[in-house]
Order: C-alpha cells, then sequence, then structure tokens
C-alpha cells in the first residue's frame, strides 16, 4: 500500500542526522519564549494554563512535549501557533514578538511562518487534495498558478498521496487525511510545523507510519516539528522532549 | 477571486437542502418584486396614458380662487370658479415653446330636472367646442348610439355609465333623439323593467353653481358615448356644447357678447334668470313648459341670441379649466413650474397644477394602491431576509470548525466574509435572476391576455380597462437594484458572524 512503500520512496530516511548535526552547530532558536502566562477566566475564578514559562527551541528540531492531561500542551503549542493570545511574557516565532501583534498581521504569521497538523478537520471539504494542499500557497498569492501547482504535487508526492491528488477529504481514511495535513503544512515551506497529538485518532499502526513521515519531512524540508502527545510509543520518534506539568516545564 | 468562487460553488452544491432553501425565497422574491414593480409600473403609466392622453392633458390651469387643485372630483356641492380671460391667457400660452398644445373647457355639475314626480338626476358635465376638442384628444371616445355634435351643434353626449347613474337616480332612461333603444346596452335594471322603460331623448340641464344664477335648459341627447379608456370613472363625465354650457351654469355666453348687451339688459336678463330659478325651486312643470317649447336646444332666452352661432366667437365666453399638453421632452414639474412663472408674473388670476392632482381621488387611490403593494412586497421581502439570514446564519455556524480551520491555515477574515458573500450571491445570481427573468417574461405577455375590468378600483389598478402590467429597462434596473440590495442585507449579519469565527473555536470543537 501507499503507505508502506512511503519510507522506501523518500532518499535519505536515514541519513537525516547529517542535517540534524550540522543544525546543532547553529544553534539557532527558532522559539523564544519568556515567562509567559496564560490564564483562562473561568467563572469568578481564574484557570492558570501555563505559569511564567520559558522556552527555547532550536531550529530543525522534531520536538515533542508530553505531560498528563490538563498540564497545558495544547495551551503551549496554540500560543505557539498564533491562535490563542498570551495572558503575559513574550513569544518570538523566528524572530517575531507575535503577543503584540493584530488580527491581520498574526494570520499572516499563521499563514506563512507555522504550519498546523490538528487532530482532526484538517482539511477543507470541498476542495480535493491537491487543491487542499495548494490552498495556503493561493493564499499567499506570491507564487504563479504552475509554481503553486508544482510546489503542491512536490509534497503530495512526498508524502505518498500522488495517486490520491484528485480525491475530495470524505474519500479518504483518516491516516491519508493526516498526509495531506503533513503536506498542506510544509507546503509554504513555514519556520514550525505545530501538531497537537496528531495521531490520537489513529490506530497504532498508521499512527507510527504519520510519525515517521513527520520525522521523514523533518529531514528533507528542514523544518522545525513540534508535537504533543500522550503516547509513549509516540516518544522514541522525538529529537528532543519536554515535560510541562501544572503550566510548568520539569526537568528532565 | 477565482479560489473564493470556487470554494463558494462547490459550498452551494455541498449544501444542496440550505442552497434550496435560500434559491427558492430568492426566487419568489425576484418574481414577486419584478411583477409587483410592473403592475406598479403599468398602472403609472396606463394612468397616466389614458389621464394624459384621453382626459386631461398634462397640466391644467385653473381659477386662482380654487382653494384645493383637484378640479375634476370636486364635491358634488361646489362649483368650480369660472376663468372669464381666457384670450389674454391663450396669448400667453401660445408664447410658451414647452407647450403643445392646450383646450379650454368647462366643467361644472348640473342637475337633470325630474319632469315627473321624482327625484332629479345629476350630471358631471364637460363644456366643449366639440371640434377643438376632438382635435385636442382624437380617439379618447367612440359612439356607441346617435351620433356625435356637429361643429357649433347644441347638445349633449351621454356615456353609457353615465346613463345608467341617470336612470338609478330618476328612472329616466336616455337615448339619441330619432332613435330607438338598443337594448344591448341596457343595464340590467333596465333590461328587468323593459316593457315599463321611461325613455326620453333630451333632458333639461340646471347648472349648479354656487355664485352665479344658472338657468335651466333642455338639451336633446345627439348620442350615446364610451371612453375608450377607464369608461367606469370617466363615464360619469358628459360632454355638452360650451354655450348650452354656459347658460347652463349662468355664465355669460360668447354669443350674448357678440350681441352686445346693454348694461340694463344685462340686468334684466340677470334678474329674470333669478326670478325664473326661484320659481323652478318651487314648480318642476314650469321648466317642463318652457323646455318643451323649444325643442332646438336652446334656452328660453333664444330672442336674445343670434341663431347663427358662425359670426360669434366661442372664446369671449368663460370657462372652468385650461387643459395643457406640454411638448413630449419636457418634464412633468420642469413644465409646471415654468408655466406658473409666466401665469404669476402676467398676473391672470389663474395658476396650474399637474393632471395628478387635478384628477385628485384618482391619483391618491393610485398612490394607496401602490402603496398597498410596495407595502406588500416589502413584507414579503422582510420575511424573506428573515429566513434568509437565519438559514445563512446556521449554515455559519455549522462550518465553525471548516472555517476555524481555514482560518488557523492563514485565511484571513475577509476572505471568509468574501466566501460567505460568494456563496449568497451567486445563488441570487441564479435564482433571483430566475425569478427577474421569468416576471419579466410574465409581465410582457400578460397584456396579450388582454384581461379586462368593469370594476373601477380594478380599472385603476390596471391603469385602464386593460390590465398592463409593464417594465422599462429602467425598471429591470431597478429590481435587479434591489435584489442585489436583499442580497447584500440578508448577508450582512452571516458575513459578521462567519467574520469572526476564530481558528480557536475551531480546535475546541474537536
Ligand atoms: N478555553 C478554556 N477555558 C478555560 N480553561 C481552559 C480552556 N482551555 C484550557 N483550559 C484549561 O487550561 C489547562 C490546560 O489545558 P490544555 O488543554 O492546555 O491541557 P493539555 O495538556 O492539552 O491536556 P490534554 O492532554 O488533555 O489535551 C486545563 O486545566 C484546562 O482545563
Ligand atoms: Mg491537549
Amino acid at each position: 500500500m501507499m503507505r508502506d512503500t512511503i519510507v522506501g520512496r523518500i532518499p535519505n530516511m536515514t541519513s537525516g542526522r547529517g542535517a540534524r548535526s550540522r543544525r546543532k552547530g547553529d544553534a539557532k532558536n527558532i522559539i523564544e519564549i519568556r515567562n509567559l502566562v496564560k490564564d483562562y477566566p473561568l467563572g469568578s475564578t481564574t484557570v492558570h494554563a501555563l505559569r511564567r514559562m520559558d522556552l527555547d527551541i532550536q531550529e530543525g528540531d522534531f520536538l515533542s512535549i508530553v505531560g498528563p492531561s490538563g498540564s497545558g500542551k495544547t495551551t503551549l503549542l496554540n500560543v505557539i501557533g498564533c491562535i490563542d493570545h498570551a495572558t503575559d511574557g513574550s513569544v518570538k516565532v523566528g524572530g517575531t514578538e507575535i503577543t503584540t501583534l493584530d488580527d491581520r498581521q498574526i494570520t499572516d504569521m499563521r499563514l506563512h511562518r507555522i504550519g498546523f497538523i490538528f487532530q482532526t478537520f484538517n482539511l477543507i471539504p470541498v476542495l480535493d487534495v491537491r487543491e487542499n494542499v495548494e490552498f495556503p500557497l493561493l493564499l499567499m498569492k506570491t507564487m504563479s498558478k504552475t509554481e503553486v501547482r508544482t510546489r503542491a504535487e512536490k509534497l503530495i508526492d512526498e508524502v505518498g498521496l500522488t495517486e490520491f491528488v484528485d480525491h475530495r477529504p470524505a474519500e479518504l481514511s483518516g491516516g491519508q487525511r493526516q498526509r495531506v495535513a503533513i503536506a498542506r503544512a510544509l507546503v509554504t515551506n513555514p519556520d514550525i510545523v505545530l501538531a497537537d497529538e496528531p495521531t490520537a485518532n489513529l490506530d497504532s499502526v498508521t499512527g507510527a507510519q504519520i510519525l515517521d513521515l513527520m520525522r521523514t519531512m523533518n529531514k528533507i524540508e528542514k523544518t522545525t516539528f513540534i508535537f504533543s502527545t500522550h503516547d509513549a510509543n509516540v516518544l522514541k520518534y522525538a529529537r528532543d522532549i519536554i515535560k510541562i506539568k501544572d503550566g510548568q516545564i520539569v526537568k528532565g | 477571486m477565482e479560489l473564493i468562487l470556487k470554494i463558494a460553488w462547490r459550498n452551494i452544491l455541498r449544501h444542496k437542502g440550505k442552497s434550496l432553501i435560500i434559491g427558492v425565497i430568492l426566487f419568489l422574491g425576484s418574481l414577486l418584486m419584478t411583477v409587483g414593480n410592473g403592475v406598479i409600473s403599468g398602472m403609472d403609466h396606463g394612468l397616466e396614458r389614458n389621464i394624459v392622453n384621453g382626459f386631461l392633458g398634462d397640466l391644467v390651469i385653473i381659477p386662482g380662487k380654487e382653494k384645493s387643485d383637484n378640479v375634476l372630483f370636486k364635491m358634488y356641492g361646489e362649483s368650480i370658479d369660472k376663468i372669464a380671460n381666457y384670450k389674454d391667457i391663450k396669448k400667453l400660452l401660445q408664447k410658451e415653446d414647452y407647450i403643445a398644445g392646450f383646450l379650454p373647457i368647462g366643467r361644472n355639475v348640473a342637475m337633470i330636472l325630474n319632469e315627473e314626480e321624482g327625484d332629479p338626476g345629476y350630471a358631471m358635465l364637460l363644456g366643449v367646442d366639440f371640434d377643438q376638442y376632438r382635435r385636442f384628444f382624437p380617439n379618447n371616445f367612440e359612439s356607441v348610439e346617435g351620433r356625435l355634435l356637429a361643429k357649433g351643434e347644441s347638445g349633449i353626449l351621454i356615456p353609457l355609465k353615465h346613463r345608467e347613474d341617470v336612470y338609478d337616480q330618476m328612472n329616466v332612461w336616455l337615448i339619441p333623439e330619432g332613435s330607438a333603444v338598443t337594448d344591448k346596452n341596457l343595464s340590467d335594471d333596465a333590461r328587468k323593467n323593459r316593457k315599463y322603460l321611461n325613455v326620453k331623448h333630451d333632458a333639461v340641464f340646471m347648472g349648479m353653481s354656487d355664485v352665479y344664477s344658472s338657468s335651466d335648459i333642455r338639451l336633446p341627447v345627439r348620442g350615446i358615448i364610451r371612453y375608450n379608456a377607464l369608461n367606469t370613472i370617466w363615464g360619469h363625465f358628459s360632454i355638452m356644447d360650451i354655450e348650452s354650457y354656459r347658460r347652463c351654469l349662468g355664465y355669460f355666453a360668447a354669443s350674448e357678447s357678440a350681441v352686445k348687451v346693454t348694461k340694463e339688459k344685462k340686468k334684466l336678463l340677470e334678474m329674470d334668470s333669478s326670478n325664473l330659478d326661484a320659481m323652478f325651486g318651487t314648480t318642476d312643470f314650469v321648466v317642463a313648459d318652457t323646455g318643451k317649447a323649444d325643442i332646438s336646444g336652446i334656452s328660453f332666452k333664444r330672442k336674445e341670441i343670434p341663431k347663427t352661432s358662425g359670426d360669434v366667437d366661442l372664446e369671449d365666453g368663460a370657462y372652468n379649466l385650461i387643459l395643457v399638453r406640454l411638448k413630449d421632452r419636457v418634464s412633468l414639474n420642469r413644465g409646471l413650474s415654468k408655466l406658473n412663472r409666466s401665469l404669476a408674473s402676467a398676473n391672470l388670476g389663474v395658476r396650474a397644477t399637474t393632471w395628478k392632482k387635478a384628477s385628485g381621488f384618482i391619483g391618491s387611490m393610485a398612490t394607496l394602491i401602490k402603496g398597498a403593494l410596495f407595502v406588500f412586497v416589502m413584507f414579503l421581502f422582510l420575511v424573506a431576509i428573515i429566513i434568509i439570514v437565519n438559514t445563512l446564519t446556521m449554515a455559519a455556524l455549522e462550518r465553525t470548525t471548516e472555517i476555524g480551520m481555514m482560518r488557523a491555515v492563514g485565511a484571513q477574515k475577509g476572505f471568509i466574509g468574501r466566501m460567505f458573500l460568494g456563496e449568497t450571491a451567486i445563488l441570487s445570481g441564479l435564482f433571483g435572476g430566475l425569478g427577474v427573468l421569468i416576471g419579466v417574461i410574465a409581465v410582457k405577455i400578460t397584456p396579450l391576455l388582454r384581461i379586462t375590468s368593469d370594476n373601477d378600483l380594478v380599472q385603476l389598478l390596471f391603469g385602464g380597462d386593460t390590465f398592463m402590467p409593464y417594465l422599462s429597462l429602467g425598471d429591470i434596473a431597478v429590481v435587479l437594484f434591489e435584489l442585489l440590495l436583499v442580497t447584500f442585507i440578508t448577508v450582512i449579519y452571516p458575513v459578521k458572524v462567519s467574520r469572526g469565527i476564530t481558528p480557536l473555536d475551531a480546535i475546541s470543537r474537536d
């Protein structure tokens, strides 16, 4: 099946270490978080989802965020991903301070600098695979139609869905949809790709394949991946792991 | 844009049920709006055509003393003052280059005296120089019994409708002199009473004037006529030759001034007539007697009047109104203000008004019907707007995850808003456009069906005897604009809702 052959297709699958070590030398931070606070008002009380968090993430990393339920993983990813506002503190993505941006600027940040892979509901139902992958490029309006198509088809090929370019999301399996999401997240060549429990809705075999693919893409596209997970099995794919508990980073 | 329309179009197909609901409402709304506009426009057109071309002209010059411009349907008790200086006004009108033509007429009410026991009848009279009148309104009525008036001939032409009124009022069935009853023209009541029908060829008219001492004259019925349009409304107006009219109303007739009446004679004459009036008030038979002796139709004062009207300048006498027709390119309001300026500066004691104001309740009824139609259409649209807004808003909320995800991936608020606008615009373009198209076709076809009515109110709605809805290119443009406006109004709120959906909303739905 397509999913099984993907590993074999992509060259350099196991030689990604080269890229990693090369990057380690540069030690450039793609994300710098200082003193980040996120409170949710809840009735008369306040939920402190993130409590004065400091965190640097290096460019090209493949980072997993782990922690018990309710520890603040989703909240952290949402703030980094410019989907939720910080209550206090500073968050820099690719050198840009995002806590002070207005809606238009922050939407542009999401478009140009960040890729998302959600748990479910990733795709626009009325668009086929190719159109879904092309979508952010068309929003950017920086490429010609043929460039957009070439770029999208390259990514679709890399996630192994060339056969399915004309299929609508409803005609794809859960794993295939996540592959499309990965291609779509990477098509704009973003600084970071964020994935909040990307495998939670998949069976373990398929989940492993998706993580494999993400790892592969991390190597060939040299994009920073940050994902959260509950699953201990998933952890072995991570290059770096941070643990959080009660909205704070725990050492180790 | 291409992307937005693509997504919008596919969303329409994806949510077929909702699209169909909105589409059908837009279709019906546009159809109704188009047809409604066609009816209103047709009514406007018809009324204008029928009143302007067949009855009043564009502008009406009325005596300055008249309080109300509504001279056509004044109450029975009130009379219209006279215009005695027609020749001066004529001189002025001939100089105005925007005026195509004009016609002086008498217009007042006369009582028809009952020569037997019984109630009198009434007649709304138009006093005209018949030749001049026919030149001004060449085809506005046709003869159905008898004939029309010859040049300089005295007599009265009575419309079918008025004859029925007279029958109802005084139980007399009038037919033209020298003719027999035409059975097919009998009213239902008259037909029932066919055997005992009190048939007459003439009648005695007494002008009803609250200022001048009117007199009574016996006039032969020369013909029965039917107005070609709005007969049920115009059909109340009988046409009398102007000299008889003047005598009937107690005005100085043109022929009298031609005789050069001395002051004393004039005094005597006026006394005569008022004395006689007082007499008629009590004894009807006196009138009947004087009248019967004078079949030629000239009043009992005929001794003072030359028999031949050829050497008489009819325009020396008094009128009540002057109907004015404007040249084609001149707008009603511009013509009105120009004419009124000229009339005022010449100090002629008259003023001009529009056919709309002069036709009083017809104009108001038309406005009323229009208003009611408008309110009805607006009400329908309000309901339609509410349903569409509701459906679209629901659609927006149902697609929260989808929209939120699009926002997360980098679509701006504007993109989402335009996507919704696009969906509604496509629906309104397709279904609304179809509604307008079918509406236009319906409006174009209806006149061919020749739907007619005899009812006054329905005739008003039709703007004539036949239902002739009408849409000009301008009207169609207005309809399309209204559709655009409705589309825009319905989409405001749903767009606002959809723009407010955030990526976070999408995620928290998961
Ligand atoms: N919209 C919200 N309103 C109020 N409280 C919230 C909201 N979103 C999150 N929280 C609270 O913030 C804290 C962190 O939640 P978060 O979703 O980040 O946890 P998580 O680590 O992702 O958990 P899980 O592993 O179950 O997904 C929790 O206590 C949660 O109840
Ligand atoms: Mg979570």
